[in-house]
């Protein structure tokens, strides 16, 4: 088993690192490039605390393999914050008090800025549909719909 | 949960990759999304000495839907066939299969190929995929074969698929006139949950308003693979279609179904929602028929 060569943009940084065949997307972003915004949950694409958007798409990265992610580009939850602050959306979880033990937040915020990349203003049956791979287990959920909501109107 | 170690190619073509297969045969596994396959694989249930990625090969990432035939490349991601308008328009069930499908992040990896050779009894793609009559398309080095997909699944986890094969197409024909389909699922949330019972309806009608011509109903979650409810189907053919009539096709249907008491729910209870869900799919069917 050789390592091979992949080529990352990770929050328009460019990375070529070597990574095992085994190694999940998740692992080379937490141990390997110290990007441990990312959480790492259950492990097999049920919690969504790994939650990563690849190539416009938000995707649960304990399930991608690091070597069929070459050549994409990814933003994790460190790439959300500009020269002006937090973006939006880290704001609004914040005010709205949608954030509680937080393991759940990076994923739960990329999913909410995903939806809003595509769709301004979705309705809540939308946003709920959106997070739907997201669990939290200390909100009930309502506070980071409402967060998500303040953006949207 | 860890990996376990393997060798990893990623072919451009699919001529490669048979290249590949015919070498390793049952030693290599193929991976597109990887959705459901890393899972067994840190689950230590599988582990092939090598994967073949065939996530990069263009052609299997086709979807082609101008003629009378809708052509899907197996790696087409669940995402991309919720969302198409022009699979949605003449295929709606299989759409409905597909948003029923895991989460939004485990649908924009999964792909169509993957949940069908993955072989869940209880999967959201094989019941309207089956009602349209759909087959897919088996290639390997030496040629292809094109297997219905009524014969495709073998048991739990098992399909017809050959260790050196790879499925390069799958291929519905569009209904004719008068024709519609259904599918629901039922399961206890709406979202990362596993199917309780599945079921997808599929009718065409002599005319406007009847009499049935056709019917295939197909049940998942209530036997080792999904399997047709013939003599549901048989009490269709010829009669005009009314709510009375898919109330006695719900009942034929049950005992057309062989479920098992599980943590999911009661063998009788499983059985009693083969008996809505079938009502209720043929009255979506009979009602898309109406308009087409």
């Amino acid at each position: 088993m050789a390592a091979k060569l992949v080529q990352l943009t990770i929050n328009d940084k460019e990375y070529d690192i070597a990574v095992q065949a085994n190694e999940t997307l998740v692992d080379v972003l937490r141990y390997r490039l110290g990007l441990t915004g990312t959480k790492k949950g259950c492990g097999q694409g049920d919690c969504g605390s790994c939650t990563v958007i690849m190539d416009g798409n938000t995707v649960n990265s304990c399930l991608v393999l690091a070597v069929q992610a070459n050549g994409s580009r990814i933003t994790t939850i460190e790439g959300l914050e500009s020269e002006e602050g937090l973006h939006p959306v880290q704001k609004a979880f914040i005010e709205h008090g949608a954030i509680q033990c937080g393991f759940c937040s990076s994923g739960m915020i990329l999913s909410a800025k995903n939806l809003l990349d595509k769709n301004p203003k979705p309705t809540e049956g939308e946003i709920r549909s959106a997070l739907s791979g997201n669990l939290c287990r200390c909100t009930g959920y309502q506070k980071i719909v409402e967060a998500v909501q303040s953006i949207a109107k | 949960m860890l990996l376990p170690k393997f060798d990893f190619d990623e072919p451009a073509t699919v001529s490669e990759a048979c290249e590949i297969l015919a070498e390793f045969g049952a030693k290599a596994k193929v991976i597109a999304g990887g959705t459901d396959l890393t899972v067994n694989m840190k689950k230590k249930l599988l582990s092939p000495e090598r994967l073949v990625s065939i996530a990069r090969v263009p052609e299997l990432q086709r979807v082609d839907a101008s003629s009378t035939m809708l052509k899907l490349g197996p790696c087409v991601t669940i995402a991309n066939i919720a969302e198409s308008g022009e699979i949605g328009k003449r295929w709606g069930a299989i759409c409905a299969g597909a948003k029923a499908l895991g989460s939004p992040l485990v649908r924009n990896r999964a792909t169509v190929g993957g949940n069908l050779g993955s072989a869940r009894p209880a999967g959201d793609m094989p019941p309207s995929l089956m009602a349209y009559g759909a087959r897919v398309v088996l290639t390997k080095k030496s040629g292809q074969r094109v297997v219905f997909l009524d014969n495709f699944f073998r048991g739990p986890g098992l399909t017809e698929i050959a260790p050196e094969e790879i499925m390069t197409e799958i291929q519905v024909d569009a209904p004719p006139p008068h024709a519609g389909a259904g599918y629901i699922n039922l399961g206890l949330r709406s979202s990362c949950d596993c199917n309780i019972v599945n079921v997808a309806s599929y009718l065409v009608l002599e005319g406007p308003g009847g009499p049935i011509k056709e019917a295939r109903i197909v049940m998942g979650c209530v036997g080792p693979t999904q399997r047709r409810a013939v003599s549901a189907e048989k009490a269709l053919i010829g009669k005009k279609p009314c709510e009375a009539l898919f109330t006695r096709a719900g009942e034929a249907a049950m005992t057309d179904s062989t479920p098992i008491d599980d943590f999911r729910g009661s063998a009788a209870y499983k059985k009693e929602m083969v008996k809505v869900l079938t009502r209720r799919t043929l009255a979506a069917a009979f009602e898309e028929a109406l308009k087409s």
